[in-house]
């Protein structure tokens, strides 16, 4: 898709001109929207975060989850998009499995039970057919987001039955028959099904409760609350002016900041963060809870600007305005006091600081899990060049001649930039690190940690370069010249589209793509507007006519068809 | 060891990590005339293994001269000196790419483990574009144990792993002793050797709930595309799995002699640090050891770290993978020192495990002697990222169908091979195996 980023950047152009409110313009957009052909309907596991909101928001706060979940994949560049390529391994499996049945259990203990059973069995050691139902057409359509199917029903409850039967207890009975809801394929993945275009214009669409899951999962990175499911059920959700309602009201809610947090969480790659670990004998300031604070202080950078302040998402990469604990303090040199602010306190950077947007945090600084002792100007080049400008770095090549020194300890290479340059004489090597190395060199003057130095093995460091032709002086004229470039917006566009499809944009939604940019600028840069703006388009619930779902689509029975409870 | 120590005790100071060698009799009731099959008639349990090491060797440092028996040790091969008539080493097998990329830190590693060069990955992850050989493996004989196989990782990392079913889902790894022990060991483990067998009513209920899970498989077949079909299958796969480990927990265990109940290891810190590394590998090797002895399992797999090794010394900026390619080469010495320790260290680590496989007394020989472990690195030559004669071992005798003890030199000849020999060792029905130029139907006559 790197292609994509090449569009004359005329959209910058039309800014000041067509800063319109959202809802006066936003119904024309849709008419205005290129045709794309979509994709193929996705079937993606649920993460870790995923399914312990699931629970949480189902069953209520406070039930332990146990176990190993599966390790995710990041696949061009995001988990979400792994998420449709990974199975469940056995070993997996074997963890759901527990995890079902320990969830279950604080489910209908005792403590519980009356909060979540939506009637009173007749007796509590028979079988109640009627309330069984009842329940597990509430618990059902949460967990598998869309109403059970009346032979899913059907097998749900014969083995609530025998688990009465044999345990003399009904709620035993239920709480064998929401393990079966637990483990099933229909919890565990987002399944998702499509049908033929109401239009008739050939191209195919995600049912009602398809699109509930996608929309809930990109706004709120949770599943779809009662609310989105009853619109789904009452056909609201595929009318365009329906759908903006409940986008409406998404993005008003506070859930809006965690499905932002999770965006964020997964385009800079914050996975990196679980294990990462710095040595301490070389950076006496690491800890653990430090790298846990440098991850939360970017988020909270991000949601603050984006969300909060509804500001240009451009200006992340030059903002003064972040959040200190006092952990963070310590690095960063500055004084907290923290006690005003649950912990948290916001914070604008002096004119002068050598800190200005998202590179010059400890939470992008710090992000490398390949190196515990030093900081690696490669690794955060290829970081910046992956993750923010969306182009591939090719591999190293397989028979690399390494003759020359790369050792922090030899004096006649005392700074990164010597020893790299020393690489870059390499021709082999030269083409990549010249990618690379540059937009890393950088950032020299923050250690592995994220803490600011001058020097290196007592030799000053040049930070300067030149990227995209424009010369920097420094990670912040560098952080400047991020954020003029459209490269930087447009891949924000491209990787917020393919997180909420969980695909790859293909070549037919080229056009579309850009129409998307082109609005991203228009619309001020501002992220819930670009998030209302793919929840809302047809793009984001097309389903190309070759896609994953024909032969649901001649099936007679409408997969969402509701099953009587 | 004094007459007052009981098998029990003495079991445990080995899994405590001491040195000493047991030597335990399996009472006669169970073995047949020569110990070498239960008295049941059937034959005592083959196992298989693999253990993984990253960033290779030292070619003129680890490979012998000799050819055949009696094979010189050179300095990085010599921890295993107290089991080479136990290990076979092979040289001059390579990874034939035949037209496909060179994928550093990963091509290496699928032709060993699969028999066909991947297509996409690269720095110890990417595709497998067929299933590992332990999987094959634990399909054949694991189905009869708890478990069909354990993974483990020594890193603190549990997408760390070499195991996959083709795709690009590896079978990750435990990395926590103490999370392995409670798989293992905990309320679900029923004692081989218990008198009292009582299965638990709850286990036929949990059958009966995967079992119904069953019924959602046709809709959502008709549901998804062609392509997720496959991850559906693999997910009733998994599940049938879990299902047909509750079934064995629901029958009276055979008895297992040298299977003793160890000890819930410590929490410790884990990481790629190396004293934690191995720490961490001893505390789990000595629980998949238990798990093996204890017929928990047949299949198990070890990572002791990621291909582009992550591991360090404490206080080291550089970990040895970087050292492979940045540290100077020695003058003196022709090799880089620093990346050389975690060579070595690598072998010494091996050892380690080969002593507590080879330390569980069965029948009339060790646990080590009814197995087959494959040991390799995805390198030759991490500097420079060389797949031609990668480092390979095997250790055990799998009962005595694998020749031990031998240097065989391939000539160049596709690293498959290996593979396929081990299949045919373990009584698989195959006869060849690998792709493209990794096609092979030559199994080693040297060791079969």
């Amino acid at each position: 898709m790197s292609g994509l980023r090449r569009w004359a950047p005329l959209a910058s152009l039309l800014v000041g001109a067509l800063a319109l409110g959202w809802s006066s313009s936003s119904r024309a957009d849709v008419a205005q929207e290129p045709a794309s052909p979509g994709g193929p309907a996705v079937f993606r596991r649920l993460d870790e975060t995923q399914y312990k909101r699931s629970i949480e928001d189902i069953f209520g706060a406070g039930i332990e989850i146990p176990g190993r979940f599966e390790p995710p994949l990041r696949e061009e560049g995001l988990l979400a998009i792994g998420a449709s390529k990974v199975v469940i391994t056995p070993s997996g499996f074997e963890q759901y499995e527990l995890r079902a049945r320990e969830i279950s259990a604080q489910a209908l203990a005792e403590t519980r039970r009356k909060a979540i059973l939506p009637c009173e069995p007749a007796s509590s050691d028979k079988f109640d057919d009627a309330c069984a139902r009842r329940f597990f057409a509430k618990y059902g359509r949460l967990l598998f987001r869309r109403p059970l199917r009346p032979a899913e029903m059907a097998s749900i409850s014969k083995v609530a039955r025998a688990a009465t039967d044999g345990t003399h207890s009904f709620y035993q009975g239920l709480q064998f028959g929401l393990e079966r809801l637990l483990v099933s394929p229909n919890f565990l993945f987002r399944v998702e099904s499509a049908e033929a275009n109401a239009g008739g214009s050939g191209a195919h669409r995600l049912t009602g409760y398809s699109l509930a899951s996608r929309v809930s999962f990109l706004l709120w990175n949770a599943p779809p609350d009662e609310v989105l499911l009853d619109a789904a059920k009452s056909g609201e959700l595929q009318r365009p002016e329906g759908l903006e309602r409940q986008v409406e009201r998404m993005i008003a809610s506070e859930r809006f900041a965690q499905g932002v947090r999770a965006f964020f969480a997964d385009m800079l790659g914050f996975d990196q963060f679980d294990g990462l670990s710095k040595d301490q004998s070389i950076f006496p300031k690491y800890t653990s809870q430090l790298s846990k604070d440098a991850e939360e202080q970017s988020l909270r950078t991000i949601v603050d600007l984006l969300v909060t302040q509804r500001g240009d998402y451009r200006d992340l990469f030059t903002t003064k305005t972040t959040f200190l604990n006092r952990n963070l303090g310590s690095l960063y040199k500055v004084p907290v006091d923290d006690s005003a602010f649950g912990g948290w306190m916001p914070y604008a950077f002096g004119t002068s600081d050598p800190r200005a947007g998202l590179l010059t945090l400890a939470g992008f600084l710090i992000l490398d899990p390949t190196h515990e002792g030093r900081s690696s100007p490669t690794i955060r080049g290829k970081s910046v060049r992956e993750l923010l400008l969306c182009q591939k770095v090719p591999p190293p090549p397989p028979n690399v001649d390494f003759k020359l020194v790369q050792d922090t300890h030899n004096p006649l290479y005392k700074t990164a930039r010597e020893r790299l340059t020393a690489h870059r004489d390499n021709p082999t090597c030269a083409g990549c690190h010249a990618i690379m190395d540059p937009i890393g060199l950088a950032m020299e003057n923050y250690d592995a940690i994220g803490e600011y130095r001058m020097q290196e093995n007592q030799a000053p460091i040049d930070a300067s370069g030149k990227f995209d032709g424009k010369p920097y002086q420094d990670a912040i004229a560098l952080g400047q010249i991020l954020h003029d470039s459209p490269s930087v917006s447009n891949c924000l566009v491209e990787r917020a589209y393919e997180y909420g499809v969980g695909r790859t944009a293909s070549a037919g939604e080229r056009e579309w793509l850009k129409y998307l940019e082109q609005r991203f600028a228009t619309d001020g840069y501002k992220f819930p507007d670009l998030a209302r703006r793919i929840v809302t388009a047809k793009a984001f619930q097309a389903v190309s006519a070759d896609g994953a779902v024909t032969v649901a689509l001649n099936q007679p029975a409408r997969a969402d068809q509701p099953s009587a409870p | 060891m004094t007459r007052k120590w009981t098998r029990r005790k003495v079991l445990k100071g080995v899994l405590a990590g001491s040195a000493v060698t047991v030597a335990l009799p399996l009472l006669d009731c169970f073995l047949d005339g020569n110990g070498e099959a239960l008295a049941s008639g059937a034959p005592m349990p083959v196992r298989f293994g693999t253990w993984f090491w990253g960033c290779g060797v030292n070619a003129a440092r680890w490979f012998p001269d000799k050819v055949g028996r009696d094979y010189d040790l050179k300095t990085e091969l010599l921890p295993i000196k107290p089991y080479q008539d136990k290990v076979t080493v092979f040289s001059g097998f390579n990874c034939l790419l035949g037209g496909k990329p060179n994928l550093a830190h990963w091509s290496g590693i699928m032709a060993t483990y699969t028999g066909v060069c991947p297509t996409k990955g690269g720095m110890g992850n990417g595709t497998a574009d067929a299933p590992t050989i332990d999987c094959l493996v634990s399909d054949a004989i694991g189905s009869r144990s708890r478990f069909r196989s354990l993974e483990i990782a020594c890193t603190g990392q549990s997408n760390v792993s070499y195991s996959m079913r083709a795709g690009s889902t590896v079978n990750p790894s435990e990395v926590n002793p103490v999370n392995l022990y409670k798989r293992i060991f905990g309320p679900e483990f029923q004692d081989p050797n218990g008198s009292e067998f009582k299965p638990d009513p709850a286990i036929l209920l949990r059958r009966s709930v995967l079992s119904s899970v069953k019924d959602d498989r046709e809709q959502l077949m008709r549901t998804v595309g062609a392509a997720d079909r496959a991850r559906v299958d693999q997910y009733f796969t998994s599940l049938r799995d879990t299902e047909q480990q509750l079934g064995l927990m629901l029958e009276r265990p055979a008895p297992a002699e040298a299977c003793v109940l160890p000890k819930s290891p410590a929490e410790a810190e884990t990481g790629p640090v190396w004293d934690n590394a191995i720490r961490t590998h001893d505390a789990l090797g000595q629980l998949i050891v238990m798990a093996l002895a204890c017929n928990q399992t047949r299949v198990f797999n070890v990572a002791l770290s990621t291909a582009p090794s992550n591991l360090r010394k404490a206080g080291s900026a550089v970990a040895f993978h970087e050292l492979t390619h940045e540290e100077p080469i020695d003058q003196q010495l022709g090799y880089q020192p620093e990346s050389t320790f975690f060579m070595e260290k690598s072998m010494e680590t091996f050892a380690s495990m080969l002593h507590l496989l080879d330390s569980v007394k069965e029948g009339n020989g060790t646990l080590l002697d009814h197995m087959l472990i494959l040991a390799t690195s995805e390198s030759n030559y991490a500097k420079i990222h060389s797949i031609d004669s990668l480092p390979i071992l095997v250790a055990g005798t799998a009962g005595g169908k694998w020749k031990s003890g031998v240097h065989v030199n391939g000539k160049g000849d596709p690293c498959s091979r290996i593979g396929l020999t081990i299949q045919q060792a373990l009584g698989m029905p195959v006869g060849s195996w690998g792709s493209d130029a990794m096609a092979t139907s030559k199994p080693i006559a040297e060791v079969i």
